[in-house]
């Protein structure tokens, strides 16, 4: 039995990497700079990071601490053209437009002397400060305005990659520096960077971009770091719980989901609980008095059920009977009262008093997974019923309650243990939609709310945290499967 | 010669016609046919499918027909958006923007509106604030007063909080549910019907290839992948900010471009397999591989998988979350082709296609698939069911879908807010659990009708 569950366990292991993977892939495409958030969140709260005043440190500062500077995966498929080290570059856009011109021209060497020669002039351009005298000739208001402009469009054109948009702010700078004489020593550097843009355009090698290279970048990456961590510098790794931090909550996401994880598994367990103990005597009483009333009803009322949809049942449930008009018996949000549990309060009576909130929920939690039970019981105690072993035990003279209890029930269980691997997981994922309506304080109530922030850290860790779940649901299943039918351990 | 041929076919017809009473599928059909439930689910389904056509032109704003001064307009079923009047006495020139067009005031000679005469995305700012069915209803008159709205205005199922008419919302969100459903399982068909063939077919000894070209396949794939997806992949997402066609269009290029790279590669692998020591034979293990990726994928929780690829999308559209679906519903369909296949492939009209030198793709696709179709079928009728629900639990929740979009599931959210509003949870609800009801239903059904076990 454990050699068993060890080669169980051994073949999960590829799977979660593969989860893990996903979870990466997902964060990593996240729209956004999370560089840029996590300044802003710093910033209002005054957290670590902001003792360093200075924004290009802090950026820095973020940026080590993400491990955006470093590049995403062991090894990437790319072009000829593309350098190794374009990864180092922090700020995103710029990251993608300088990428998007390697895409069309495919030279590196002429777009990296444009880069560098552009951001120096951006950097003289931020330091420069107009001489006092000269301003006196002129509106200052108009000259500051002017200046900020001029800022504003060579940003901008950091970032910029299509050809026209490049050519409009050219023109628009060249305006901008020849309206004051004082802007004269930025006119020749200005016309350097567009003459090393015509030299990218002269010298374009665009076949360089469909000629495919593997680099290969060793253990120093995102994946890896996020993986098992980069050695206790800024992140542990996921190997040893660490999900790194919440963009909008700004702790430790393995604080926040060890607090809420409780309710989810709860419910999900509790469900799945309830569920089993209801259906099987159903599935086994529609089965034993086939074609009778309470078979053809039960499976009536069973088919429609399960086609409810649990986020309408759960709002009906709310309607009705969580509604000051109609009949308010139960609480309509939470697990508990707004005011807590009162001090010194025992485990019974703390479940005593959440009681009433819990009904509506467990229902909603319950009824599909129930439907769905039941019909599998009664299908498989059918078809064990017609079966040659069942006929010899009515002929030697058994009672029908010891036929079935004893004789056909544990055969048919097997396809209802074998469920459990799909009814764990649905109560897992259904936690998203039915939290979210009775504000239940657990993974799923969270996630939605970690969507509606773009809080990916959080979403990408429940991902993987749930297909953890998940993968111990199948295992679960696996084993008692495995305890069930002999036959399973042995082949 | 005419005569010959008339003889020939009525020998044909004769001939064919006791075996086509006993194929399968016009036993399946008869079969489905008796069962009075999942054939009234069939033609409730057509009904569906009906209102999801027309929906457009049932429940619009936009008149059916409209004469107003003198020029006659179809707005509702025109192509143009807009229709320039020239008044002949004044000679003033005056436009009409069907979309944005006041029809209700319009003072027009004769003017005959859709039966919904409301769009599901714009408001009716007199009726706003949860007016029920039954509620007094009102209108402004061409003279600003408010009397009670004329029976052709009515919101026959009520308002939401801003003013929408349920009854719109309702008949338009028709056509976004069955369209999710029925094509987001066409993307799973598609790739679970495949790849369920392939593994069962072949399992894991039976492609024999030789090492040369399987490796330069391998090989083939990966430049396929460069040359299909990631040279290309600015392009693609450009398309995602552009419309859903233009992300289909540049889906199926890449698509496209990876088919016929790694063609070419398979081609060339012939060759490269003859070369010495490179042309050992070796088992590629199709079963396995196709086997590990159905369980990688059903380990994912999928509702979660779909939030999570739904929120890094940065354009929310229906086309990302028919895509997003698809690519991770087709296991079930995967899973009972590959049984189905597994028990075909070792039976003797195959065996007797094979030493017939029938190509093996002709076999799969030929002579086996129709009949290994009848349990995916079931499948997909299922598919559909759950693409439907999750569709509308995301619209619920509001993620991934855009929020102008008035589907049933952001009905159902809008209802809520507030819990008196009744007919925003009744009937978007019956909507969802009608359709969803009506494909478990003919599922149910065609399980039976194909299922050997019942045959009598």
């Amino acid at each position: 039995m454990l050699k068993y569950i060890f080669k169980r366990v051994l073949i999960f292991i590829p799977t979660l990497i593969v989860i893990t993977l996903v979870g990466f892939i997902i964060s990593v495409n996240a729209p956004g700079n999370p560089v840029e958030r996590m300044i802003s969140t710093t910033e209002s709260t005054g957290e670590i990071g902001s003792q360093t005043s200075n924004q290009k440190e802090q950026k820095k500062f973020w940026t080590e601490k993400l491990g955006l500077d470093l590049p995403i995966f062991y090894f990437s498929l790319t072009s000829f053209s593309r350098p190794d080290s374009l990864y180092k570059i922090i700020d995103r856009n710029e990251k993608e437009a300088l990428d998007r011109l390697i895409s069309k021209f495919g030279n590196w060497p002429q777009i990296q002397k444009y880069s560098t020669d552009l951001n120096h002039y951006y950097f003289s351009m931020i330091q420069f400060s107009v001489d006092s005298n000269a301003v006196t000739l002129y509106d200052k208001d108009d000259v500051t305005e002017t200046l900020n402009q001029l800022k504003f469009e060579i940003l901008s054109l950091r970032s910029s990659y299509e050809l026209s948009a490049i050519e409009a702010k050219f023109s628009n700078i060249n305006l901008l520096l020849s309206k004051y004489p004082f802007l004269k020593k930025f006119k020749n550097p200005f016309n350097a960077i567009e003459s090393d843009f015509s030299e990218i355009k002269k010298k374009a090698t665009p076949w360089k971009n469909y000629v495919p290279k593997i680099a290969f970048y060793g253990s120093e990456n995102q994946y890896h770091h996020w993986l098992f961590g980069d050695g206790g510098k800024f992140s542990n790794g996921l190997i040893r719980g660490d999900f790194g931090t919440s963009y909008r909550r700004k702790e430790a996401i393995s604080n926040i989901i060890s607090e809420k994880i409780g309710w989810s598994l709860f419910f999900a367990l509790l469900s799945v609980f309830l569920a089993y103990i209801v259906s099987i005597p159903v599935g086994i009483k529609a089965a034993a008095n086939r074609g009778s009333g309470f078979d053809k009803s039960s499976s009536v009322i069973l088919f429609l059920v399960y086609s409810i949809p649990s986020f309408w049942l759960a709002t009906l449930l709310l309607m009705t009977f969580a509604n000051t008009d109609v009949l308010h018996w139960f609480p309509e949000s939470g697990v508990k009262p707004a005011i807590g549990y009162p001090d010194g309060a025992g485990f019974f009576e703390k479940i005593k008093i959440s009681l009433p909130y819990i009904i509506l929920p467990a229902i909603c939690y319950t009824y599909s997974s129930f439907a769905f039970l039941s019909r599998t019981m009664r299908v498989s105690m059918i078809e064990i019923v017609n079966q040659d072993y069942i006929r010899t035990a009515r002929a030697k003279g058994l009672s029908e309650k010891q036929v079935i209890w004893k004789h056909a029930l544990r055969n048919s269980l097997l396809p209802v243990i074998t469920v459990f691997a799909t009814v764990f997981p649905a109560a897992i994922g259904g936690s998203v939609i039915l939290e979210t309506i009775f504000t239940i304080p657990g993974m799923g109530l969270e996630t939605v709310e970690a969507i509606q922030n773009n809080d990916y850290p959080m979403i990408i860790a429940v991902l993987t945290i749930s297909g953890l779940l998940t993968l111990i649901g199948y295992l679960v299943s696996d084993i008692l499967y495995a305890i069930v039918d002999p036959r399973i351990r042995y082949s | 010669m005419a005569k010959e041929e008339i003889n020939i076919e009525m020998f044909a017809t004769n001939g064919s016609k006791p075996h086509a009473d006993t194929s399968f599928k016009k036993y399946a059909w008869k079969q489905f046919k008796q069962n009075k439930i999942a054939y009234f689910s069939l033609k409730v389904l057509f009904a569906l499918i009906f209102i999801a056509l027309v929906a457009p032109f049932i429940a619009t704003d936009q008149p059916w027909y409209c004469k107003y001064k003198g020029v006659k307009m179809f707005p509702a079923f025109s192509l143009y958006n807009q229709c320039r009047i020239t008044d002949k006495s004044t000679g003033v020139t005056e436009t009409i923007q069907y979309d944005i067009a006041d029809w209700k005031h319009l003072e027009a000679e004769t003017i005959i509106f859709a039966p919904i005469s409301y769009a599901s995305n714009k408001t009716d700012y007199d009726n706003a604030g949860y007016v029920s069915p039954f509620a007094k209803q009102v209108f402004k008159n061409k003279e600003g007063n408010e009397i009670v709205i004329p029976l052709k205005f009515r919101h026959w199922l009520g308002t939401s909080k801003r003013g929408e008419d349920v009854f719109s919302g309702l008949i338009n969100g028709t056509r976004i549910s069955l369209s999710i459903g029925i094509l987001s399982m066409s993307i799973a068909s598609i790739l679970g019907i495949f790849l369920g063939a392939i593994a069962g077919y072949f399992g894991d000894t039976k492609l024999k290839t030789s090492r040369g070209s399987f490796w330069t396949f391998v090989f083939g794939l990966i430049i396929a992948y460069y040359y299909g997806f990631s040279v290309r992949s600015y392009v693609i997402s450009d398309a995602f900010a552009i419309s859903g066609l233009e992300i289909l269009f540049q889906l199926c290029m890449s698509i496209s471009i990876f088919s016929i790279v790694t063609y070419f590669f398979y081609w060339i692998g012939k060759f490269i397999g003859k070369i010495p020591f490179l042309d050992q034979q070796v088992f590629v293990p199709v079963d396995s591989i196709v086997s590990r990726l159905i369980e990688i994928i059903i380990s994912m929780p999928l509702l979660i998988l779909i939030i999570s690829i739904s929120a890094i999308a940065k354009e929310k559209s229906m086309v990302n979350l028919m895509i997003i679906i698809g690519l991770t519903a087709w296991t079930g369909i995967a899973r009972l082709t590959r049984a189905e296949f597994l028990r075909i492939s070792t039976m003797e009209y195959i065996q007797a296609a094979k030493s017939l030198g029938i190509s093996e793709f002709r076999i799969i696709f030929k002579h086996a698939l129709p009949n290994a179709l009848a349990p995916a079928l079931v499948a997909i009728a299922f598919g559909v069911a759950s693409a439907i629900l999750i569709e509308s639990s995301l619209s619920f929740l509001g993620i991934g879908v855009p929020p102008s979009t008035v589907t049933w599931g952001s009905l159902l959210n809008l209802g809520r807010e507030q819990f008196t509003a009744w007919w925003l949870l009744v009937f978007p609800g019956l909507a969802i659990f009608i359709t969803v009801t009506v494909y478990n239903l003919l599922g149910e059904g065609l399980r039976d009708a194909f299922d050997p076990k019942l045959k009598k």
